[in-house]
């Protein structure tokens, strides 16, 4: 399975969870306060450096970066079409930052330390008596663990049918993927009650 | 522990997958063999509640486990036929600790405890990994250590040594006997239940074998035949 963090000990990871979490919401506020476009160019380059201070290999990048990125490119592109160039562009830049930024923190915080940082967060909803803040924690988790799971299904799935000669067509792929992953869930979440993990 | 089942029966949609089981397991050492989809992982399920009898019931040292399903799983340990499903976090030693997140112990003692049960199943080694990268040897060994970490007193093996090679399947096996717990093991391999006090036999959905390993295996060989 490919897992989003990556071991290391740059200053990144050996950086608190929590520190990252923080900094990371923080950059997600600013970002969005900021309008000026050479502004934004300049948080951009620093949040690029910080990204390559993770020094994650080029492959490795690329990998996590370009499917968003193409998401980012056709959206933006849109706002541009739709709306004004300059909002598309401050959209760009924008996303591409938080992007990078959010790359650096997820390859450099293991999950259960996500969980950790996620639960304590939570707690003070649990002395309301809202929610198990552990269940948010796992939940979170959970999910950060299985993108990547669910991504590398959709290859298997994708090479299966290429094997048997048949052309790997989105639809065809999708419904098994999602039968696959549902059953898989389903164990999951039979293993979480035979480990006791919730309770 | 006393296993005792009262008339358990398990129905799928409608098909009847386990015919009513009456017994009571209280051996330390208990093997469960019969063919593909005879019903055995379904059986071994009833114990610690992932299955539910559609009538009966299950007690586990008294507990009633449709009842008090934490109760009893706080007791009993199971490895998953597929152990790649029973891992929850990537790294091996975060999963590990996960299962003792709920006991309230300090972090300092978490990893202490962590590594003293890497080490005991001598895979100190595979502590830092990524649980998806491991051999299939090394994953069984890794989730046995989850589920050792939380000292249960009842360990159910759904088929450990399925897909190991002869070296990790030895390694497994040396492992397993060496547990004081009381152990409940699935297995198509045979050997592994040399020097086990009982054994059961089902054949498509029904307990048709229960005596000492050699009676057993000999059925189960006729059957097969
Ligand atoms: N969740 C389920 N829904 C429907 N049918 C099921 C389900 N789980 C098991 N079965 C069916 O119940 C029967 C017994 O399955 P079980 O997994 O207990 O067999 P098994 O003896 O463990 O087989 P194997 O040696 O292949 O692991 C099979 O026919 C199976 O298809
Ligand atoms: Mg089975």
């Amino acid at each position: 399975m490919k897992t989003l963090y990556a071991e290391g000990d740059s200053i990144l990871h050996r950086a608190s969870a929590r520190s990252k979490l923080v900094g990371l919401l923080l950059a997600g506020i600013l970002t969005f306060l900021v309008t000026s476009i050479p502004l934004l160019i300049g948080l951009l380059v620093a949040s690029a450096l910080l990204l390559l201070s993770t020094r994650l290999g080029l492959k490795d990048l690329l990998r996590r970066l370009v499917p968003l990125a193409v998401t980012i490119s056709i959206l933006c592109g849109l706002t541009m079409l739709l709306q004004t160039v300059e909002t598309g562009i401050i959209s760009l830049l924008r996303l591409t930052l938080l992007l990078l930024v959010s790359t650096a923190v997820t390859a450099t915080t293991a999950i259960s330390d996500v969980m950790d940082e996620i639960t304590a967060a939570a707690t003070p909803l649990e002395r309301l008596g809202l929610l198990r803040a552990a269940d948010i924690g796992l939940a979170i988790g959970l999910v950060i663990r299985f993108v990547p799971e669910v991504a590398e299904r959709y290859e298997v799935l994708r090479d299966a049918h290429t094997a048997r000669g048949i052309r790997p067509k989105t639809l065809s792929l999708l419904v098994p993927l999602i039968i696959l992953t549902l059953r898989d869930a389903d164990e999951i979440a039979a293993a979480i009650d035979a480990r006791g993990v919730r309770r | 522990m006393d296993i005792r089942f009262e008339d358990a029966e398990v129905r799928f949609a409608g098909r009847t997958v386990l015919l009513p089981v009456r017994l009571d397991l209280t051996e330390r050492r208990i093997g469960i063999i019969g063919l593909n989809g005879s019903g055995k992982t379904t059986f071994a399920r009833l114990i610690n509640g992932l299955v539910r009898p559609s009538k009966g019931r299950i007690l586990v040292d008294g507990l009633d486990v449709t009842a008090e399903p934490d109760a009893v799983r706080r007791q009993v340990g199971y490895i998953f036929q597929n152990p790649q499903n029973q891992i929850i976090l990537p790294i091996v030693r975060d999963d590990i600790a996960l299962g003792l997140k709920n006991s309230r112990l300090p972090k300092g003692e978490i990893e202490f405890r962590v590594q003293a049960m890497l080490e005991r199943l001598s895979i100190g080694e595979l502590g830092g990994r990524r649980a998806h990268e491991l051999s299939g040897g090394e994953l069984q060994l890794a989730a046995l250590a989850a589920i050792l970490v939380t000292e249960p007193r009842l360990l159910i093996l759904d088929e450990p040594t399925n897909q190991l090679d002869l070296r990790n399947r030895n390694r497994v096996l040396q492992t397993i006997t060496s547990l004081p717990q009381q152990l409940i093991v699935i297995t198509h391999d045979l050997g592994l239940l040399d020097g086990f006090d009982r054994v059961l036999l089902f054949d498509q959905g029904r307990l048709v074998g229960d005596g000492v390993p050699a009676d057993v295996i000999a059925q189960y060989e006729a059957l097969a035949a």
